[in-house]
């Protein structure tokens, strides 16, 4: 998609323009992000910084345990939890919106009542489910065998092979309002005689939908897409919150973040600063790789499309 | 149309009925269990963690507002919300209409630079952030704290506000010019008007979390009588001990004064994205 | 028109609150400033962080004992949230505004602020460190230097609670051996009672449990003593048979252990639908404050046949420290501040208001079952193993055997293989015998 052509600012006064934000951002975000960086240059004796090292603690990462098995362990489940964000929170937001598209009656009341858990504090996001899904108290097991269920009925946090999904589901419980209300308002942007055109071609309802709506939906979806990677490396109160700083049961859900903070704050470790510090930035450089490769790739899918 | 069809529709309405008001259990159910244990006892809370309020109690609400000086804490968060977000956003709104106005390459790369603090996981900064607010004596200051989450909201506003901004039709700009106005000029009449959708979005987007954060506050604030409500809050978790009743109802108020200015601002917020995120 | 009206009365309100937002901040008032009553001069007031926010209300009480018997010192006791408190801590000491006298974490994860400096030695500081028990002072020593860098602030103690009532209502007394813990676990089952309130879906509870119910197994501090003479390591097969011994115990905890959260175990024993819950001395005021009907007794596990010692024992732990901060402004207020913390005055106040137990010497509980427990305690004494030795690097012991002990009740791992993962993970950074 070419730019198009807008009264071009002079680039002097553009700059003044910039100023306030450049200033408040340069020293309140890039001033500290470049000191963290040379955090993870230096080792340390506790809080002291002592020589510089290079790359040393980014070495030790990838080649001393316990981070060497660690690492790769809680990028992978970073990646889950983006890919069920991605199948999960993004799909049931699209499908909402698209649901609520459809019809006036109670729209707004209904975008409202799906975004509440958005307004709640993290706090207590994982302490009410972890009520919720008790296999003693839960209201969840006692639900489903009430239905009949019972095979379904599961210690939901307390086995490995569910408990990272518990935490993929309550993140999409919490944030399944951004998506359906940013594609909510990109339905809401679509020209309705494109739809009306293909109703008159005789295209079904789901034909429309894969025809039509979809791919003009497609840079919404890149967009979300991009900000749920960032948001799904980034998680952290809630991976606290149902698994502990150590990411129980046996590590299941251990995160980068966790790691971070287990690094950081839970050892006795004399470098603790220096290893912890190298842990945030290769997630910083992961996070910005990643997103810069797939905003290229997505804009040539797009291009493909259009 | 045939009877079999409407028969479909109506079928295929009811299913969609059961969606929607399914979701909508599901979304509200655990706001619940939480409003309605913030009128039990801690003691019934132990006793039988998802129980129904037998005799509501108020005594939680009245400790969380008196004992942890919630008078105090609330008027801290308004205070450093709002101001964090107005001056976020003004300064915002500047730089993404100069980012959206001017073709220039280096703006491309301030942009990006811009668009990387949203990638840079707050944990690593919060330390240095310290650090610098003590070596420039805002440490324990709303002043200082304002500043950072308004520095640490720019990344997403400017993103919001500079998609919007290019969405708009230059003719009126053009218009403004040609009558002899400034670029500060032009801006300010023709264009802020036009926005008004998308800084709805981008002061929702970013009250919310700003209202909602304990962490930047817990770090950078010492002071008791600089708390914001969410600091207030995690004085009731303790190592052995939290008091959950006390808890709930702190967060019962904390959260009320987001559903007000959500159930004010969905329409703007609707309005807002629709032309910011639709391109 | 009426419209850039409004526009600038807005961006007006703007300024007016960014400019409000600034102008209290200029006058930061000094924390109890106005107190010091009684006092000749100015009164200095110290600073002093705790991350025991539920104890708060406490400790003002306590330290109004102190002002009262000082008034040219005040103190303003501040606690910051437990799970974030290391962060502020680290901020506190190394810049401006921090604490005068801070709580500092014991043993391991007490050494980062030794090592940068950031607590002053108190061996010459604070001479009633003298009369500590050693037990007591290690929590608080530097791994390199041997030095004291804080006053102890309380022990722990971990041993087994359970509801006397439902021990009456089935006949049950306190197991003198281990037969008879079997036994009257298995009357509990029968009678539908859980007998075991465990949650092993925290992880730091999982050692704790297995201390609790094993210590004696691998025999509590003379296994300390070898893994530290370099003698073993945690893959010695009486470790291995304690790890077993756990795991036999499973089925008198509750099903999907590993599900059940920490909190979920402390509802099921207060509630009476557990009758015993192996755990530490901190639980007593939680047990009493959620439950004031719920009679409460303790006792230690007998040892299992073929145990490392004839006697059953029980683990404890220094559970943090009171530290001098070496950029305080005060250090002549905060040392009788310290003098006082380690003061019998103090330590009966720890007794007595927190209902924790004081490492202060002569120190009295006037409640029965806290003085049955220290008695307990000093009788024989073991050991929190993992959280006392081998905090001291990353990983730590107590997150590896919260993974492996949750492997282990899950069926993924048998007792060797938990051991196994407890030793290698430790070898990252700890050999026997140094």
């Amino acid at each position: 998609m070419s730019r198009r052509r807008t009264a071009a600012l002079p680039t002097p006064v553009a700059l003044l323009f910039l100023l306030p934000a450049a200033v408040l951002f340069g020293v309140f975000v890039l001033y500290p992000m470049a000191t963290a960086l040379t955090y993870s240059l230096f080792s340390w004796r506790g809080t002291a910084q002592e020589a510089f090292v290079g790359l040393d603690n980014f070495v030790a990462l990838f080649t001393t345990e316990p981070y060497r098995t660690e690492l790769p362990r809680a990028f992978g489940h970073n990646a889950l939890l983006f890919a069920g964000a991605m199948a999960a929170q993004n799909s049931v937001g699209l499908l909402l919106a698209v649901l609520l598209h459809q019809r006036e009656r109670f729209r707004r009341l209904f975008q409202v009542l799906f975004t509440m858990p958005y307004l709640v504090s993290p706090l207590v996001v994982g302490y009410l489910w972890s009520l919720l899904l008790s296999p003693l108290f839960g209201p969840v097991n006692a639900l489903l065998r009430a239905v009949g269920l019972d095979a379904v009925a599961q210690p939901w946090l307390g086995d490995p092979d569910t408990a990272l999904w518990v935490v993929v589901l309550v993140t999409a419980w919490q944030w399944v309002g951004f998506p359906l209300l940013v594609y909510g308002a990109a339905l809401g942007a679509l020209d309705p005689s494109t739809q009306e055109a293909a109703m008159l071609d005789g295209a079904g309802a789901a034909q429309r939908f894969r025809h039509v709506t979809l791919p003009l939906l497609t840079p919404v979806i890149g967009t979300v897409s991009v900000l749920t990677f960032i948001f799904s490396m980034e998680a952290f109160p809630i991976p606290y919150a149902l698994g502990g700083s150590s990411g129980s049961p046996a590590g299941a859900t251990d995160v980068m973040s966790l790691l971070f903070y287990r690094t950081a704050f839970h050892s006795g470790a004399s470098n603790a600063i220096g290893v912890s510090s190298a842990v945030a930035i290769v997630l910083f450089l992961v996070i910005v790789g990643v997103s810069v490769a797939f905003t290229r790739w997505f804009r040539g899918v797009e291009r493909r499309l259009t | 149309m045939s009877g079999t069809t409407r028969r479909g529709g109506a079928v295929r309405r009811a299913g969609v009925h059961v969606v929607l008001w399914g979701y909508a259990a599901v979304a509200l159910l655990p706001l619940l269990v939480m409003v309605w244990n913030s009128f039990r006892t801690d003691q019934e809370l132990v006793s039988e963690p998802l129980g129904l309020p037998v005799a509501p109690s108020f005594d939680a609400y009245r400790e969380a507002w008196v004992e942890a000086s919630f008078s105090t804490y609330f008027l801290n968060s308004v205070l450093v919300t709002t101001a964090s977000v107005l001056l976020s956003t003004a300064v915002s709104l500047l730089a993404a209409y100069a980012l959206a106005r001017s073709r220039s390459r280096l703006m491309t790369v301030i942009e990006q630079v811009f668009v990387s603090g949203l990638m840079m996981p707050v944990f690593l900064m919060i330390v240095p952030i310290f650090y610098l607010l003590d070596m420039i004596g805002l440490a324990s200051t709303r002043t200082g704290l304002i500043l950072v989450y308004a520095a640490v909201s720019i990344p997403f506003s400017v993103f919001v506000l500079a998609t919007f901004l290019r969405q708009l039709p230059d003719e009126l700009e053009d218009a403004a010019r040609i009558d002899g106005a400034g670029p500060l000029r032009t801006f300010w009449s023709v264009l802020l008007p036009l926005v008004r959708p998308a800084v709805a979005t981008v002061v929702v987007f970013r009250f919310v979390p700003i209202w909602n954060d304990f962490f930047y506050p817990l770090i950078l604030v010492r002071d008791r009588e600089r708390y914001t409500l969410p600091v207030g809050l995690t004085t009731f978790f303790g190592e052995y001990q939290t008091s959950w009743s006390t808890l709930f109802a702190g967060l019962v108020i904390a959260t009320l004064p987001l559903v007000v200015l959500f159930l004010v601002a969905t329409r703007q917020i609707v309005a807002g994205l629709t032309a910011g995120m639709g391109r | 028109m009426s419209r850039r009206i409004t526009r600038a009365t807005a961006s007006a309100a703007l300024v007016v609150l960014t400019l409000g937002a600034c102008a209290p901040s200029a006058d930061s008032p000094e924390p109890g400033a106005a107190a010091g009553e009684g006092c000749d001069g100015d009164a200095v007031a110290l600073d002093v962080w705790s991350w025991r926010t539920e104890d708060v209300k406490t400790y003002e009480r306590i330290f109004d004992v102190f002002e009262e018997a000082n008034p040219c010192i005040t103190v303003g006791f501040q606690a910051h949230l437990n799970t974030e408190y290391d962060q502020i801590l680290r901020t506190g000491l190394t810049g401006s505004d921090g604490p005068d006298i801070a709580q500092v974490r014991s043993y391991g994860l007490l050494q980062p602020l030794v090592e940068g400096g950031n607590l002053e030695p108190l061996d010459d500081v604070v001479p009633e460190l003298a009369e500590f028990d050693d037990a007591a002072l290690d929590g608080a020593r530097g791994r390199e230097d041997g030095s004291v860098y804080g006053v102890p602030l309380a022990t722990q103690t971990i041993q087994v609670w359970y509801n006397t009532a439902i021990f009456e209502e089935n006949g049950l007394s306190e197991p003198e051996t281990w037969e008879d813990f079997v036994a009257l676990n298995d009357t509990l089952l029968e009678a539908g009672v859980t007998p075991l309130a465990v949650g092993a879906r925290d992880g730091w509870f999982v050692p704790t449990v297995h201390d609790a119910l094993t210590a004696a197994r691998y025999g509590g501090a003379d296994f300390q003593q070898a893994l530290r003479d370099g003698e073993t390591d945690f893959t010695d097969p009486a470790y291995v048979a304690s790890i077993q011994t756990l795991k036999d115990l499973q089925e008198y905890m509750p099903d999907d252990v590993t599900g059940v959260a920490y909190t979920d175990a402390q509802v099921l024993f207060t509630s009476g639908q557990a009758a015993m819950f192996p755990g530490g001395s901190y639980e007593q005021a939680f047990f009493q404050d959620a439950n004031p009907d719920l009679e409460l007794g303790v006792f230690q596990v007998p040892p299992p046949p073929g145990s490392a010692v004839d006697h059953p024992v029980t683990p404890g732990y220094a559970d943090g420290n009171w530290g001098l901060s070496a950029a305080t402004q005060h250090p002549d207020e905060a040392r009788t501040l310290l003098s006082w913390l380690a003061s019998p005055e103090f330590g009966q106040l720890v007794a007595d208001e927190l209902k924790q137990f004081s490492p202060v010497p002569g120190v009295e509980y006037a409640d029965p079952l806290q003085q049955e427990m220290w008695d307990l305690y000093q009788e024989s004494p073991a050991p929190y193993l993992l959280l006392v030795d081998y905090r001291y690097g990353d990983p730590t012991g107590t997150d590896l055997m919260g993974q492996a002990g949750q492997k282990l009740f899950l069926g993924d791992t048998d007792a060797a293989g938990a051991a196994d993962i407890v030793q290698e993970g430790l070898s990252a950074w700890w050999t026997p015998g140094e």
